[in-house]
């Protein structure tokens, strides 16, 4: 099994020295994270997210299938990540390693257990036909906060999706093609975001947000808040570590509210930004099927 | 399963008769399995779990099967201890039974919790190049499992004798509240059971000693950020409660082993000082 290269003695030292001096090896502020790029594939679901060198890509797929037998009123919505061995040579084909087992766990808690999709809309005929979506997160390169950035990948591929128009008469479920009927978007109920804090030092007092893989290596512990811009939390995961102060935590979370706000503006104005190219000659609102409710 | 603790308001007494400040009752155990070089069983109310600890020893050896060489662990040299552990939970250990493989991913993160957890505060530098594992085994489920797999890793971990800072030590809590009503009149809740882990939001802290200073957080349940600080005030107080549970356990076997003659002659109950 290749193991992870872990950074030299010096280079550990130097960032270590460079953040008690509070800096940073790419002369960011603690609280500010990379230049996030967001770009919507040509089909519906498909995003590429970038923080620096972290780039992920979420594709949404969805197809017919029968639900599960206990529960034949929802939906099937799941979320699978990948870490090929092209993001870094020590992850491995099936063979899932700590950071993804960690990461599908987070992505799963932050956006399916919060109900941020609505599974009951999924279900077309009780016990017989549902809709079974899936997204697909592929790890294209890893240069550290691949929650954040994989967070934000999949609720924005979610939000970008849209699935075939349906409809049923007389007990008879016809699925339309593109072609007949504009596609119509997921039931969506709200977008939470993931902020993970990096913490450095021996008490864990300096905390970073966004760290880069490097900074990654060296730190002593990590606290991942889920947060929607209403100020709910979805899940908050610091999974051992250095203990970290109670109430310095309590500020990461006001902080992180702050910054999911941020999210959630950006990708708002991005889907905006998509829809807008997507309408050419205005047609849209006629094609759509849609009702305001 | 839709449950009624909307009760709550009119007697403000819990679904199993408990004020919001109260602990379940917390039973431990150490040294109960006379073979292992660290055990314990600890009951948090119904949730059962017991706890071996092998170690610190040198690393088995490697699925490659190299034997001899320099460093005798294949290679792998580290400067500190390897914290691994394995959690079992049983098929009978709550309601449904439900089976669960071995690459469950909650089980696999449960265990990387409690590992990271403990490596922060054994003392994992004096053992480089070994082992410590621990393998916790879950009998009855009833809500604050990875609480109750945290104190019983930590207790195993003592009886073991691995040097540590202090006890790991969690308990969960909660809110009345739902996610969505911002109600301020919410209380918070101390140590959930099952029923109401069900329903109500909760998080798990575990803090290091009785220090506020808290090693694990998490919460998995939708709650509204207001409801955080006095949730997280609530746990951090249960767990010095808990503290002082587990410190009584060492303290009273550790008495009792120098009566029963365990430990070595010519050190009187009154030469040592534990008080």
């Amino acid at each position: 099994m290749p193991r992870e290269a872990e950074p030299s003695l010096n280079e550990r030292q130097f960032v270590l020295q460079a953040l008690r001096e509070n800096l940073r090896l790419d002369g960011r502020p603690f609280d500010k994270y990379r230049p996030v790029e967001l770009i919507f594939g040509e089909q519906y679901g498909v995003v590429e997210v970038s923080f620096g060198k972290t780039k992920i890509l979420a594709k949404t797929s969805a197809e017919l299938t029968v639900p599960y037998v206990d529960r034949p009123l929802d939906g099937i919505f799941t979320i699978a990540t990948e870490l090929s061995p092209m993001t870094a040579p020590s992850f491995e084909v099936n063979r899932p390693t700590e950071t993804e087992v960690l990461l599908s766990r987070l992505l799963e808690k932050t956006v399916r257990r919060s109900g941020a999709l609505d599974t009951e809309s999924l279900c077309l005929v009780a016990g017989q036909k549902c809709w079974s979506v899936r997204v697909d997160v592929h790890v294209l390169s890893h240069d550290g906060d691949l929650t954040d950035a994989a967070c934000l990948a999949v609720v924005a591929a979610l939000r970008h999706f849209r699935k075939p128009d349906t409809s049923i008469e007389g007990g008879l479920l016809t699925v339309y093609t593109p072609a007949e009927r504009e596609p119509v978007p997921l039931s969506w109920l709200h977008s939470p975001f993931c902020v993970t804090w990096s913490f450095y030092g021996d008490q864990g007092e300096m905390a970073l947000l966004d760290a880069t893989l490097s900074e990654e290596h060296v730190r002593v512990g990590s606290c991942t808040i889920s947060m929607n811009r209403h100020g709910e939390i979805c899940q908050i995961a610091k999974l051992g570590g250095t203990p970290v102060d109670a109430v310095a935590l309590l500020q990461c979370t006001n902080v992180a509210l702050v910054k999911v706000k941020d999210f959630s503006a950006f990708l708002d104005r991005k889907l905006a930004e998509d829809a807008k190219r997507r309408d050419k000659g205005g047609l849209m609102a006629e094609l759509s099927a849609e009702n305001d409710r | 399963m839709p449950l009624d603790t909307s009760a709550y308001s009119l007697a403000l007494l819990r679904v199993d008769g408990r004020r919001w400040n109260e602990l379940r009752r917390i039973h431990a155990q150490i040294r109960t399995q006379a073979a292992a070089d660290g055990s314990s069983y600890l009951e948090m109310g119904h949730t059962k779990v017991m706890c071996v600890v092998t170690g610190p020893s040198e690393p088995g050896p490697k699925r490659g099967g190299m034997t001899g060489g320099v460093g005798g662990g294949g290679g792998e040299r580290s400067s500190t201890a390897d914290v691994s552990v394995s959690v079992v939970i049983a098929g009978f250990s709550s309601v449904d039974r439900k089976r669960r493989g071995r690459g469950d991913k909650r089980t696999l993160e449960l265990q990387s919790t409690i590992s990271s957890a403990l490596a922060a505060s054994l003392h994992t530098h004096l053992h480089p190049n070994s082992t410590i594992a621990i393998s916790l085994h879950v009998l009855s489920q009833d809500g604050s499992l990875l609480a109750a797999l945290i104190n019983a890793a930590t207790l195993a971990c003592i009886d073991a004798g691995i040097p540590m800072t202090d006890y790991v030590v969690a308990c969960t809590a909660g809110s009345t509240s739902t996610y969505a009503a911002n109600d301020e009149g919410a209380d918070p809740l101390l140590d959930m059971n099952h029923q109401e882990e069900q329903e109500l939001p909760s998080l798990t802290v575990a803090t290091l000693g009785s220090s506020d200073r808290v090693a694990v957080l998490v919460c998995e349940s939708r709650v509204q950020v207001s409801r955080l600080e006095g949730m997280l005030a609530v746990g951090v107080d249960g767990c010095k409660q808990v503290r002082e549970i587990l410190d009584r356990v060492v303290r009273e076997k550790g008495r009792r082993m120098i009566q029963e003659g365990t430990i070595e002659k010519g050190m009187s109950l009154d030469d040592m000082d534990i008080d």
